[in-house]
């Protein structure tokens, strides 16, 4: 009997049998991906670029790193060294400046630790100074304050605390309940819960943040240099004024170097404290 | 009593299962010595530190009081003229992400363990693309201008230098640390490592590619407005020249528009993101 079935019915049959489920439709995304090509494109050619003179970019880029670095110019290695020190401390400054004050605000900011009449406006705080790219803050403080290196630090300072304040709580709230319970229960209040249930578990995540904060710093105090704070960045934005690309190219090395140093030290350490960190999680949880 | 030395059991047990504490106070103090140290060290200005001058800060105060308050004036005149710039700045950052959202693709797959097992390829792609993310995005843009000339060049450049950087490492890093199994069906098959490579890893990490390139656009938006500043086209141009002006009710109007388009991007891509992956 089922033999004698037509094809059209027995294909039928099959697909409900074997139940394939209908390929999803596919005109959503084609119709996307052709829009978003659309405005690539449009974006592409309508940018102010003479592309005629594209090709003759990398053979212009290459011609100028060869000025830089085919004989990078060593003798202002001492004064290099000295900005450069100068950017690591406004970072180091700003870092710390900035540490001290998001880890009580954004313990503050807590679900479970600050009231909810400071808890909101905290973060409302946090999200406006997010949203405003770095160097903006930079540049209206700096109109305020002077340009000089301490002001940078106090720069990186302040617009870095919408970030960091924002890993502070999250790390609290991400923190397991058991201990705050446990100190609630031993008739802690909202302070004995934050020094002795909430600090001990969050200090490695917050400290490594701390370092991570470091690290971020250091190039964006590279960057408010050029604006004029001072640091490798002012003098790397006058050499490349006077276009003495040997030194350009000294000072490009120098950055690089130095950046992947104190990333690698960071990180380093950063990857010490977790461990420590996660050992002794592991032993609160026995 | 039974239930005295079962505590008695359980807090041994527990002495006995907890690592020893290492109370080396010599440690903590070296550590916060050196903690001190470094922080003396930066504040020192003769070696380069910087010099913390509160009274200036008191000083220049009085002076910036004035300029605050234009600041809280913006001026909405002067809006008509900064939409050719503001539209110059998303021009860059879209261009500058398409660009390196092509290239990533196949530099992913070079520095990932799994789609490359040549450790020499590998190294060198991943230390190239650790050199090109020491280097912060306003230094490129600088020396750029410097090479190729004022304009939106540099600032595409920069952009897509910078987000080469980043996609190659947060995806290139996404692909290490998965699980992999789907690729041994593709060696088991016989396939080549591109072949593999094209139609597994590429197919599974696609979704990552593109959280990545939404995220370097929106990132784009926030950098290319400002690399205006030092020459690279874009809004951040008007913005500084308005400043060496000192038109700050203009530059806060500029600033107040920077930030409305930074959210309204990131909202935008939040929801691609959200009907994408």
């Amino acid at each position: 009997m089922t033999s004698v079935l037509s094809t059209a019915e027995r294909s039928e049959q099959d697909t409900a049998g074997t139940q394939v489920p209908k390929q999803p439709s596919k005109h959503w995304t084609t119709a996307f991906a052709f829009a978003a090509g659309l405005v690539i494109l449009i974006a592409t050619g309508t940018l102010q670029i003479s592309w005629s003179d594209l090709p003759a970019v990398p053979g212009q880029v290459w011609h100028y790193l060869q000025l830089m670095f085919a004989s990078p110019d060593w003798s202002r290695l001492p004064r290099a060294l000295f900005e450069m020190w100068r950017s690591i401390s406004m970072a180091w400054i700003g870092a710390i400046l900035c540490v001290l004050v998001s880890i009580p605000l954004g313990m503050l900011a807590a679900l479970g630790v600050g009231p909810r009449w400071l808890r909101i406006p905290l973060r409302m705080i946090f999200a406006v100074i997010r949203a405003f790219p770095e160097v903006i803050i930079a540049i209206i403080l700096l109109t305020v304050t002077g340009l000089t290196p301490f002001t940078g630090a106090l720069a990186l300072a302040i617009s870095g605390v919408g970030q960091q304040s924002k890993w502070v709580y999250e790390t609290i709230e991400s923190l397991p309940k058991g201990t705050t319970e446990a100190v609630r229960a031993a008739g802690g209040n909202v302070a004995e819960v934050t020094r002795w249930a909430l600090w001990p578990a969050a200090a490695p995540s917050l400290i490594s943040f701390a370092l991570y904060r470091f690290e971020i710093n250091i190039r964006t105090s590279a960057v408010l240099g050029l604006i004029g704070a001072g640091g490798v960045g002012s003098m790397l934005a006058n050499y490349t004024n006077y276009r003495e690309w040997p030194t350009v190219g000294m000072l490009l090395i120098v950055v690089v170097v130095v950046t992947m140093l104190i990333d690698a030290v960071s990180g380093a350490i950063r990857r010490r404290i977790m461990e420590g960190g996660r050992a002794r999680a592991v032993a609160t949880n026995v | 009593m039974t239930t005295t030395t079962a505590l008695t059991d359980t807090t041994d047990d527990i002495a006995a299962r907890i690592p020893p504490k290492s109370r080396q106070l010599w440690r903590t103090l070296v550590g916060i010595s050196a903690l001190l140290l470094f922080t003396i060290a930066t504040t020192i200005p003769a070696i380069g530190g910087i010099n913390i001058d509160l009274a200036s800060i008191v000083h220049n105060w009085h002076n910036g009081y004035s300029k605050m308050l234009q600041m809280l004036q913006p001026n909405f005149d002067f809006l008509p003229r900064t939409w050719r710039p503001m539209v110059e700045t998303l021009q860059m950052a879209l261009v500058g992400a398409a660009a390196s959202a092509v290239v990533s693709i196949s530099l992913t797959l070079w520095a990932a363990k799994p789609t490359n097992p040549d450790g020499l390829t590998r190294s060198i792609v991943r230390t190239m693309i650790n050199v090109i993310r020491a280097v912060p995005d306003l230094v490129y843009a600088t020396v750029l201008v410097a090479m190729v000339g004022v304009g939106a060049l540099p600032g595409v450049l920069t952009l897509f230098l910078f987000n080469i950087g980043i996609v190659v490492k947060l995806v290139s890093e996404a692909i290490d640390s998965a699980d992999h199994s789907y690729m041994e069906a593709g060696r088991a098959a016989g396939g080549t490592q591109t072949q593999i490579n094209r139609s597994t890893a590429l197919a599974q990490t696609w979704p990552l590619f593109a959280n990545q390139w939404l995220y370097t656009l929106e990132l784009n938006v926030r950098i290319s407005a400002i690399l205006g500043i030092v020459g690279a086209g874009g809004i951040g141009r008007l913005l500084d020249e308005r400043r060496a002006f000192y038109a700050y009710s203009d530059v806060s109007i500029i600033i107040l528009e920077i930030l409305v388009v930074v959210i309204a991007i990131e909202l935008l891509s939040n929801f691609i993101r959200k009907r994408l992956v």
